[in-house]
């Protein structure tokens, strides 16, 4: 996909509402009902279970998930003539879904998210990674883990972290797609990434640990 | 990509550049590498520590695809956009 099919210009440098109204009186298309319905069948409707999984694993609660895809959804179809028919839709409803969840359902979360938000920005955001830092871990050690401890190691990242091994891990977006998803640059996706591996292998070690699995460490 | 038939023998213990060649072998399991295949092989067959870390990298990959995509949609909830759509038509 060209970049230009999605925003043609980097829309971490727009406001929000600049943003809004750049994609609807710039980009504006008309689409009759007939062609409204088949994108939105067509192309909206088969992405609602990465949806749905991405909205519960930024939420943590079911009915909190539910309202931020019906959400989601209902912004997409008002907003149906700013989309480019036949181009990335999936790409196009996360980034919808994540500014949601951060102007709307993260005011009103337990999480305390401003603090936890600004330190990662402040400090996380630079570009600069040493891939040497690594943990002792060996790959082993994982394969006898279930699905839980794999899950609840993602669940306790902070948001930020955990929102970028979503989107690369599990649902396969590139680093150029997530730099338009998220409103970074992709130095930042990248390091980003990195910081969160690094923190996830951290917790995955403990729980490796804790249940008796050879680490080299416990080999010295 | 199978990679654990190569033999650990020729293998440096020692990476002399583990942060470039972390970060390059992270790029290429990303998919953000092209035609990168051949140089993967090689890679892995003469190093150790990259070996390790690529696998490594690859299990959590694969842990988090299989374990962590599965949270089931309510059945409701696709009848419930389309109807909220039907709405403001």
């Amino acid at each position: 996909m060209k970049s230009t099919e999605f925003f043609p210009i980097p829309s971490y440098k727009l406001t929000q509402s600049l943003l809004l109204n750049y994609m609807s009186e710039v980009q504006r298309r008309k689409y009759s009902q007939e062609e409204k319905n088949s994108i939105f069948d067509g192309e909206f409707m088969p992405h609602i279970d990465s949806m749905y999984n991405f909205a519960y694993r930024l939420t943590f609660d079911e009915d909190d998930a539910k309202d931020l895809v019906q959400d989601t959804y209902l912004k997409a179809y008002r907003f149906i003539n700013s989309f480019e028919q036949g181009t990335n839709a999936k790409a196009w409803l996360f980034r919808i879904l994540k500014n949601s969840f951060i102007n709307e359902y993260r005011r009103k979360s337990k999480q305390p998210a401003k603090v936890d938000y600004q330190e990662v920005e402040t400090y996380y955001n630079s570009d600069d990674v040493d891939y040497q830092s690594t943990s002792d871990m060996r790959a082993e050690s994982l394969k006898d883990m279930l699905g839980d401890e794999i899950s609840n190691a993602l669940n306790s990242l902070a948001v930020d972290f955990r929102t970028v091994i979503i989107l690369c891990d599990l649902e396969g977006f590139t680093y150029e797609e997530m730099s338009k998803i998220l409103d970074i640059p992709i130095g930042t996706v990248r390091s980003r990434l990195h910081r969160a591996r690094n923190l996830l292998k951290e917790k995955l070690q403990s729980y490796a640990k804790h249940m008796g699995y050879k680490t080299d460490e416990e080999e010295e | 990509m199978d990679m654990n038939e190569e033999s650990s023998q020729a293998r440096k213990l020692k990476c002399e550049d583990s942060g470039k060649c972390f970060e390059l072998l992270e790029s290429i399991l990303d998919g953000e590498i092209d035609n990168s295949k051949e140089m993967l092989k090689e890679k892995l067959a003469k190093c150790q520590p990259c070996f390790e870390h690529f696998h490594l990298e690859q299990a959590i990959r694969d842990l988090l695809k299989n374990k962590c995509t599965k949270q089931a949609l309510p059945i409701e909830l696709a009848d419930s956009i389309r109807k909220q759509i039907q709405e403001i038509k």
